[in-house]
């Protein structure tokens, strides 16, 4: 009887032993990112958002699995999770940040995220549609620091005069790529990368910048489309790899460059940066063009990234011809400034911006077609350079000239008949 | 062994029924938890919450005289166990659309919709109709009973081991439970195949008696979690957090097994077994 027990007992304790090994094994063989995570609201995002999402709001989901961010198992949480400073949002048993900032980016990318709050994509970008309410006096100074009077300036006057329905829909579209956030940080990353795919190859895609960088202010996709780089980008562009690692990117990787490659690539050993405006030597957006603060090192980092496909005599050649445009450009802008300068001495323009005719003329010289002719010589878009840039100064300076002169005789007309 | 007709149920079939209808309407605040989380996505998911909280009356007025084999208890109870068992193999065709069926990955399985999570209404289903197909007493009744004991704690085995994985066995304490199923499935499988064996069946009585502590410390483990989960609303957290009464299965599973064990052991009485 007893015998009989035990046997009993034994395979009874067998088999469970062996449901629980069995167990564990299974356990085991999940996938490591899965289970070694340090929390287990994280372990359970692993795979627990994407039961709801695939119905809700299911193109996330896909767009989460293209990117690198699915193929290293960060999970949804590492990124929806609150950081510092940021509102909390329960759902479904799940604590996330009302809104995402790039100080959610920031948490595993601070050099970028460092390296982006130094260019002009940050405050300045705000501020040149905004002006510097929205920033606290530590914000202020930082930029001011880097990019001098384009934080503590009012806001823009034709913003202003087009409305906040304008400036909301239009203007703040792109410049929010420098937005003051509540949680302390500035900008946001998902402009350029997109929020679930986290593409770097979206981020070298032309269009990417050129949802931003197109249109008569600043044609720079226009321009680009029409250069060499842009026509063999397009050609070649299904023999790159434009998901190569920025910091091992190669010209085998991608022999045409694109916006990203000349400004901000680490290519063939380059430093990669995330500030827009360290490889500039010039302001081309302004009215006349100075040097920036740093143009010798500025053009030395974009001339090294030129030398990767081209020779040096080609390329200071390439920079001669441009800067020669900028001077040329800076000339014809200058005599609109004086023409415009003597108008407002003789008191036949108002100090209000923007009502009159003339005023407008003027805008558009220097904002238009003066920005086209330089961005297109140094980008290499000839048909910029003088149909849509040279021509249209010639044409605009005379108008704005025969507009003076009507101004004045309409002047000089008025006090003949006054007694 | 009672006739068909008036006479009153024996105890532990008595129980049986209770059991069955504290089962089948308790799944409707149960599955109601569980189709919240994903705010009832699909219309279905409705069906058992209110099948759970209409169906299982029919089985009242047999419980309260103790008699399920008069005429009218004996078809209401035919009517409500093939429902049952209807409901729960649609809940597992339904279930079979998780993500799991599409990927066949651990992963998948891990936060698929528990596709065996609905074969409870299948096991509730079978036990009425076992409770008016075999005969009261009959040598296979108590077998059977502990069989259907044992396919509950293999559900709770694979659920326990799903559920726990979602947070990648945070708490080692999640183990326990994988652990005390095991052991449950197992003695309980040896228990039905040596049906003579009185001292094993006296050892799985012992067995169920820790699956019941089980199921208590689980309750209290996933409540204090729940207490103290992410969100602000302790709603939110019962909902979304650590299913508060699945470990209540292991007691409820445990007290079907003592019942079947119960019969087998009055039955065998104190023989001695031979292999």
């Amino acid at each position: 009887m007893s015998q009989t027990s035990f046997t009993s007992v034994f395979i009874a304790v067998f088999l469970g032993t062996a449901l629980v090994v069995v167990s564990l094994v299974l356990n085991e063989n999940r996938p490591s990112a899965d289970v070694d995570r340090p929390s287990a609201s994280l372990v359970k995002a692993t795979g627990k958002c994407a039961e709801c999402h695939r119905r809700e709001t299911s193109s996330v989901v896909h767009q989460y699995e293209m990117s690198q961010h699915s193929a290293k198992n960060v999970t949804c949480l590492d990124c929806h999770k609150p950081s510092k400073g940021q509102l909390k949002l329960d759902h479904k048993g799940f604590e996330i940040a009302k809104q995402l900032t790039s100080k959610n980016c920031a948490g595993c990318h601070k050099t970028e995220y460092d390296q982006f709050l130094r260019s002009r994509h940050a405050a300045p970008s705000w501020a040149a549609v905004a002006g510097d309410v929205d920033f606290t006096v530590e914000q202020i100074a930082f930029a001011e620091k880097y990019h001098k009077g384009t934080i503590k300036r009012p806001p823009n006057a034709l913003s202003l005069l087009e409305g906040p329905a304008a400036i909301k829909s239009g203007c703040m579209n792109c410049h929010d790529i420098g937005r003051p956030n509540p949680d302390g940080s500035i900008g946001n990353c998902t402009d350029c990368h997109a929020r679930h795919s986290t593409s770097i190859a979206l981020a070298r895609q032309p269009e990417t910048c050129g949802q931003c960088h197109m249109g008569p202010d600043h044609s720079q996709l226009e321009i680009y489309h029409e250069s060499k780089h842009g026509v063999l980008f397009n050609a070649q562009k299904k023999y790159f790899d434009l998901t190569a690692d920025p910091k091992k990117l190669s010209t085998a990787d991608m022999s045409v460059p694109t916006c990203s490659t000349c400004h901000m690539s680490g290519l063939e050993g380059l430093k990669v940066t995330h500030d827009t405006t360290e490889r500039l030597s010039w302001f081309l957006f302004a009215a006349t063009s100075d040097k920036r603060p740093h143009y010798e090192r500025g053009q030395t980092e974009m001339k090294e990234t030129c030398l990767k496909c081209h020779t040096k005599g080609p390329v200071d050649q390439f920079y001669a011809e441009a800067e020669a445009v900028v001077h040329a450009t800076n000339a014809k802008v200058n005599e609109a400034n004086q023409l415009m300068a003597e108008l407002r001495e003789e008191g036949l323009l108002t100090p209000e911006p923007f009502d009159e005719p003339i005023e407008f003329l003027y805008f558009d010289y220097w904002h238009y077609y003066g920005r086209t002719a330089k961005h297109g010589a140094f980008m290499g878009g000839a048909d910029f350079v003088q149909w849509h840039g040279n021509y249209e100064l010639l044409k605009v300076l005379v108008d704005m000239k025969e507009m003076a002169a009507e101004l004045r005789k309409q002047k000089a007309s008025i006090q003949g008949e006054a007694p | 062994m009672s006739e068909f007709g008036n006479s009153q149920s024996p105890l532990r079939v008595w129980l049986v029924e209770i059991f069955a209808f504290g089962n089948l309407a308790f799944l409707s605040v149960d599955i109601y938890l569980a189709h919240r989380v994903n705010d009832f996505a699909h219309a279905a998911e409705w069906i058992p919450v209110y099948f759970s909280a209409t169906v299982p009356l029919l089985l009242i007025p047999g419980i309260l005289k103790r008699r399920h084999n008069d005429r009218m208890s004996r078809k209401f109870g035919f009517v409500v166990g093939v429902s049952s068992i209807l409901v729960g193999l649609a809940g597992l065709l339904f279930h079979l659309d998780g993500s799991f069926f599409h990927t066949q990955t651990l992963k998948s399985l891990v936060y698929t919709a528990p596709f065996a999570a609905p074969l409870s209404y299948t096991g509730v289903g079978f036990l009425l109709l076992l409770n008016r197909m075999e005969e009261d007493g009959s040598p296979a009744w108590g077998p059977w009973i502990t069989f259907l004991a044992m396919c509950g704690f293999v559900g709770n085995l694979a659920l326990s081991l799903c559920d726990h994985a979602q947070n990648g066995f945070f708490a080692k304490t999640e183990w326990i439970s994988v652990i005390s199923s095991a052991f449950a499935v197992s003695f309980l499988i040896v228990a039905i195949v040596r049906q003579h064996d009185h001292r094993l069946h006296r050892a799985c009585v012992y067995v169920m008696g820790l699956q019941i502590v089980v199921g208590v410390l689980g309750f209290v483990l996933h409540a204090t979690a729940d207490l103290h989960g992410p969100s602000d609303s302790i709603r939110d957290n019962f909902i979304y957090g650590a299913p508060v009464f699945a470990p209540l299965l292991f007691a409820n599973l445990a007290i079907l097994g003592l019942i079947g064990l119960w019969e087998t052991l009055s039955y065998t009485g104190s023989e001695s077994t031979e292999l």
